[in-house]
């Protein structure tokens, strides 16, 4: 996007101008605002942003959450005070004392004024929160493109290893005084970890080593060691229910963003934790139908989509995979099922004409 | 120009494609005859056996033509294989499975999440028993409401496809006819 593009060159020509870049980001968020890919739903809004509130207190009036539907997790935070939450996220939170740690974490660097020093500094590699379940090409290749994906100044400014120690102390404070379990940041770079073990091993890989572009964050497995200690024997709540509640409404949209991705091992793993916490059972089966299919396990798709029925897009799963299985009658009752409960599918007229003898 | 415009649309040196004329695409998989002019894109395409075409310029109306996917090849070059790899097709897949290929590509490639199907629909593409798939998107950064059509067939356990994608407004329309006319027009070189 422009906005990006001229503060990435701005950074470069006038690296004391701070109004000039608040300028720059007010103007990117502008444009944010009246983006395709910024999730307007009001409750998911007020969800997000109150709780951002409870934690940020004073500083809640300065901060604006966005909501971007972007199916990685990162979560990112402006000079200007614009916060951006990648719906990846949620699905990788496994509760709010989770999404807590993460929104401290941002809300800390917005209070020590982070961004601002790295830009003074010069620093203008890539950065968000955490960027570990991003494809590195993928941002590589939409850096300078891409300012409501990437998400406004924080990848302007890339904070250094010390910022992002100093806001995961800040964050753990926050959370603590929240009454949430401080030990909620370090659960996620476990999970950051296992799911991207678990997408590895679907491919038939090692997990990348952390570098490049995350150099700036401190590797995950230290990061989880230092949150651990950091948040000592205590616990607190982990508002599991009230997290659950909020997301109810959002599961179909988000699993089937992940779904679509090609990543059959993280976005298994991601399922058996959503399972977990009472995500939606008719929808986590045919999620689980889907992969299965994708990969050829076509007796593994069949029981998944029967056990999600009578799910609408189950049916279509089951007409798609007994085809494959010489079912050619199954397949027809499936598409009939399919199409008396979505009669104005989009694929009507392909489905239909695919068992017409 | 755009990083992501140059993955999907391929970038180098405009040929002008003269109407009424028959032209291999695609390394000779297809042939096809336009019925008006056309640029075709001398650099890369998206992906090893694609082939680029425009009116107007890139972005603003971009015929792709895929020519003989085989059985296990993506659609498109990769991005970040390591990380997020593209689907691949498979000789066996139905229509609906194509079109399911091409819509996770576009995600996985683009990081779009505004990707919707509009229509699947049997019809004949070069003579065969082939499908006509409608769909909208947006790609992130530009945020332009885009509308596509596209043509495929299997053929010998390959895959062959035709895009046309431009803006919703009006240049999507606009040269809707034109596509058209280069699909019906199309054969296959098996």
């Amino acid at each position: 996007m422009k906005a990006l593009a001229t503060a990435l060159a701005l950074a470069q020509a006038m690296p004391g101008d701070e109004a000039g870049l608040r300028m720059q980001m007010d103007e990117a968020e502008r444009q944010l605002r009246t983006s395709p890919f910024v999730v307007a739903d009001p409750a998911l809004n007020a969800y997000v942003g109150g709780l951002v509130c409870r934690l940020a207190g004073p500083d809640c009036a300065a901060i604006r959450v966005h909501i971007v539907r972007t199916p990685y997790l990162n979560a990112s935070m402006a000079p200007n005070g614009a916060m951006i939450v990648w719906s990846g996220l949620f699905l990788r939170t496994a509760n709010e004392a989770e999404l807590a740690a993460v929104l401290g974490h941002e809300i800390a660097h917005y209070r020590a004024r982070h961004s601002l020093r790295a830009f003074r500094d010069h620093r203008r590699k890539a950065d968000g929160w955490a960027l570990l379940g991003l494809p590195v090409g993928l941002v590589a290749g939409n850096l300078g493109y891409s300012a409501v994906q990437v998400g406004l100044a924080a990848s302007l400014s890339a904070y250094s290893r010390e910022m992002e120690r100093e806001a995961d102390a800040a964050s753990i404070a926050l959370v603590r005084a929240g009454g949430y379990d401080p030990h909620a940041a370090a659960a996620i770079w476990s999970g950051v970890r296992a799911e991207r073990l678990a997408a590895a091993t679907a491919r038939g890989r090692k997990p990348r080593g952390e570098g490049g572009l995350f150099a700036s964050h401190p590797p995950s497995a230290e990061r989880e060691a230092t949150l651990t200690a950091l948040a000592g024997g205590e616990r607190g709540r982990d508002g599991a229910d009230i997290y659950a509640a909020a997301m109810a409404p959002h599961w179909r949209w988000l699993i089937e963003d992940q779904l679509r991705l090609n990543d059959p091992g993280g976005t298994a793993w991601l399922l058996d934790r959503i399972e977990a916490r009472g995500g939606p059972p008719d929808w986590i089966a045919y999620a689980r139908g889907e992969l299965a299919r994708g990969a050829g396990r076509l007796e593994d798709a069949v029981s998944a989509y029967r056990r999600a029925a009578p799910l609408p897009e189950a049916e279509r799963g089951l007409a798609l995979t007994l085809p494959h299985m010489g079912d050619r009658a199954g397949a027809q009752a499936a598409i009939d099922r399919y199409l008396t409960a979505r009669p104005d599918a989009p694929d009507a007229e392909m489905l239909r004409s695919m068992v017409t003898p | 120009m755009p990083i992501l415009a140059l993955l999907l649309t391929g970038c180098g040196d405009y040929v002008l494609v003269p109407p009424g004329r028959a032209v291999g695409v695609a390394k000779a998989a297809m042939t096809v005859t336009p019925d008006r002019a056309w640029n075709r894109n001398g650099g890369l395409g998206p992906g090893k056996r694609a082939e680029s075409w425009t009116r107007d310029g890139a972005m603003l109306n971009d015929l792709t033509f895929y020519g003989g996917i085989a059985d296990g090849e993506t659609l498109f070059r990769e991005v970040d294989k390591r990380e997020a790899p593209l689907p691949r097709f498979a000789a066996g897949m139905s229509a609906p499975e194509i079109a399911e290929l091409l819509e996770r590509s576009y995600r996985v490639a683009t990081g779009t999440t505004l990707f919707a199907l509009d229509a699947l629909a049997p019809m004949p593409l070069a003579g065969q028993a082939g499908f006509v798939m409608r769909y909208r998107y947006t790609l992130p950064g530009d945020d332009v409401a885009r509308r596509g059509e596209a043509r495929g067939v299997v053929v010998g356990g390959r895959l062959y496809l035709l895009t046309y994608e431009a803006p919703a407004i009006h240049y999507f329309e606009r040269d809707l006819a034109a596509f058209r006319a280069v699909a019906d027009s199309a054969r296959l070189n098996t």
